[in-house]
């Protein structure tokens, strides 16, 4: 193996990572606080990355600058959806509400289907093919653009959460539902504003990964998965620990695709995701507590 | 998943037939003077991942429905119009079974579909089984027609076919142009489909004199090929086969080109995007003198013009390999119709067995069955991409331009 293409395969799995990493964070916020496993995520995301599309199609909204509408939009839908759908739900059992957020995704993938077919729809932005060359390694202008916007997320989220009001009752609903009713915490209220903020890092990361991939309707289980190891390996309701894990997931990818024959890249991430979960199953950064 | 399915449209067919009953016990003059209706049925992945592919081969099989039916239906059965049955397979194997035995229930005549060959090699049992006419739709796995089954037929090109004769028209063309091939890489998807394509470039090598210097599976729903196309470029191939569906192939051959592969070629084998007129619009640059093998209408056929222009024009869009299937195949069925003059499905899995079609639009001889149920004439055309429409440029002599080769951007 050359050097060159073990560089091509690190700056790519950094990137991918990032991508993996900014995916995972909605999630791993909506599992801290509601301890739900939102199987609707991917499916959030694609809704976003159509919002992103039409927006550029339609009225020519930069995807970059279209953050600044879906963001604001799917964190209503999403507080939407968890007012109307999980909150009656939440004396119901576990797999309950498992079921409840598949179903979810399902309808929206086929309401998806219905409205836009099942056409493969790609962006044509003028940068959409920019790249440049570190060493032997090709870097995607619109991939390093993502993973850099998955690193501020998280670092905002970080701050949005240790520095804000709002941010620390949702961090006192995640530790201690019961006291931070007692203390006069409105729990319903965060929990809906907690899964509207999920939604709104989903439609984040839709904008940032339309450029450089394609819009259809199942565009979500291209990252769902992965986004699922990511939160797990980085501890579920971690952000830092989310990212952490995308660029694990995607590094281990990535190298494993370069090195590996076939497509044993992917068995590489599992076997990744089977033994934290057997040694370390709070997570490789800790739990909730990591935030 | 698999839980999720609707019994509606069933049931409403019953109240339909139901209310057609009731209609003929009034008025039983009239019925007999219409013509009976022939029932076909197709199971294609209409939701899920190949949702959009199973639209385009849909799209096909209505245009030739309605073609047959204004030209005056099947007419050794008295002018009998086809009745589209439809079921949905989301690609998957359960689902596919039990749609094909839903609609052998309701009667249908012949079944055409499902698109993927792992829901293709589980519902030809029940069609067997149920004595049913099963005419086998973009499914290119070899392994289908195996078994000595008497009601599985397929009209295009196998795996094996598809894939050694694209490879031996581009092996011919390169030593048309003085560039032999010597070295070969393939990318393909790790489902049955890729897989089988990728087997056969494997074992093609030894009879065609090429190495084979690098063969990469990947999952269809990876969202990153940059390490898998930096090992090939290592490899130094001459040509780079690919194999895979839509969205798959289009990141490749974007990140190859962004990487500057380095090969006098990037050719698709049965590629649902290179030849793609949706895909090459859409990335007139990056697809320009793409090559892909691939089931093709015949350019030099004045039916499959006047076909191509009516698909134009009635859906808006290019007619690309899967309506050109969708279309044929069922005029296969047609044809048989009118041999059998019956809808008794033995009859007509008879007739059908003895097809020999000439009146066609494909890139092929007659079309004729042997024993197994594979068209015996069945081949792939090599397509080029140029001046951003796809066109024949292989065999020689369906070829409406000449390939160009080697492509220096590819090269690059």
């Amino acid at each position: 193996m050359t050097s060159g293409l073990l560089l091509q395969a690190a700056v790519s799995g950094i990137l991918l990572g990032g991508v993996y990493g900014l995916v995972a964070s909605g999630l791993t916020l909506i599992f801290g606080v509601l301890r739900i496993i939102n199987f609707a995520h991917g499916a959030v995301m694609m809704l976003a990355m159509y919002a992103s599309y039409w927006l550029f199609v339609l009225y020519g909204v930069d995807p970059y600058t279209s953050v600044l509408i879906t963001a604001p939009l799917f964190f209503l839908i999403g507080a939407g959806i968890e007012k109307a759908l999980i909150e009656p739900n939440r004396a119901a059992a576990e797999h309950n509400q498992l079921l409840l957020t598949l179903g979810l995704a399902l309808f929206i993938e086929n309401l998806a289907l219905v409205l836009w077919q099942g056409d493969f729809r790609t962006l044509r932005v003028p940068y959409a093919n920019a790249s440049f060359v570190i060493g032997e390694a090709l870097v995607e202008l619109p991939r390093l653009i993502a993973a850099a916007g998955a690193v501020l997320m998280a670092v905002a989220l970080f701050a949005f959460l240790r520095l804000t009001d709002l941010g620390k009752a949702i961090r006192a609903l995640a530790e201690e539902p019961e006291g931070a009713m007692l203390v006069g915490i409105d729990v319903a209220r965060i929990r809906a504003t907690a899964f509207g903020i999920g939604a709104a890092c989903a439609a984040v990361a839709g904008a940032l990964i339309t450029p450089f991939f394609y819009v259809a309707p199942d565009v979500g289980e291209s990252f769902n998965i992965m986004a699922f190891v990511v939160v797990v390996l980085g501890g579920m309701g971690n952000f830092v620990g989310a990212l952490l894990g995308g660029l694990i997931v995607g590094l281990a990818e990535s190298l494993g695709a370069a090195l590996l024959p076939g497509s044993l890249k992917q068995l590489v991430v599992f076997v990744i995701f089977v033994l934290v979960l057997l040694f370390r199953p709070q997570g490789l950064f800790g739990g909730s507590r990591g935030r | 998943m698999s839980f999720v399915h609707v019994h509606g449209s069933g049931r409403r067919d019953f109240l339909k037939a139901a209310g057609a009953a009731a209609a003929i016990a009034a008025f039983p003059a009239v019925a007999r003077a219409q013509a009976r209706a022939v029932k076909v049925g197709y199971i294609l992945p209409v939701t899920g991942p190949l949702a959009f592919e199973a639209a385009l081969a849909l799209n096909g099989i209505q245009l030739a429905v309605d073609e047959i039916n204004a030209g005056g239906g099947v007419k050794s059965l008295g002018g009998a119009k086809l009745t589209l049955l439809p079921g949905d397979t989301q690609n998957k194997v359960d689902l596919g079974k039990s749609e094909a035995q839903r609609l052998i229930d309701q009667g249908v005549v012949a079944l055409i579909g499902p698109f993927s060959s792992l829901v293709a090699f589980s519902v030809r049992q029940d069609t067997e089984k149920a004595k049913t006419p099963f005419l086998l739709l973009a499914a290119v796995a070899d392994n289908l027609t195996e078994g000595g089954l008497k009601y599985t037929f397929r009209m295009q090109p196998n795996a094996r076919a598809m894939a050694t004769l694209t490879v031996n028209n581009m092996v011919e063309m390169a030593k048309a142009a003085n560039l032999p091939i010597k070295r070969v890489a393939i990318m393909h998807e790790d489902g049955n489909f890729g897989t089988t394509m990728g087997n056969h470039v494997e074992a093609f090598a030894k009879t065609s004199g090429y190495e084979l210097v690098q063969r990469v599976p990947y999952s269809l729903r990876s969202p990153d090929f940059t390490s898998e196309l930096a090992k090939v470029k290592a490899a130094k191939p001459d040509l780079l086969l690919v194999s895979g569906y839509y969205g798959d192939s289009k990141l490749i051959a974007e990140t190859a080109s962004k990487l500057r592969i380095g090969v006098s070629a990037l050719v698709g084998l049965a590629n649902a995007a290179y030849s793609n007129p949706k895909f090459i619009a859409e990335n007139r640059e990056l697809t320009e003198q793409l090559f892909d093998g691939n089931y093709w209408h015949n350019p030099q056929s004045s039916r499959a013009r006047a076909v191509f222009d009516a698909y134009q024009k009635r859906f808006s869009s290019t007619m690309s390999n899967h309506g050109v299937q969708g279309y044929q195949v069922t005029f296969v069925l047609r044809d048989a119709l009118e041999r059998a003059a019956s809808t008794d499905r033995d009859k007509v899995r008879d007739a059908i067995a003895k097809t020999n079609l000439t009146d066609h639009i494909l890139t092929q001889d007659a079309i004729r069955f042997d024993d197994a149920g594979e068209n015996v004439n069945a081949s792939p055309a090599l397509i080029q991409v140029q001046n951003g429409k796809p066109v024949v440029v292989g065999p020689a002599r369906f070829a409406e331009s000449k390939p160009a080769f080697p492509v220096a951007k590819w090269k690059g």
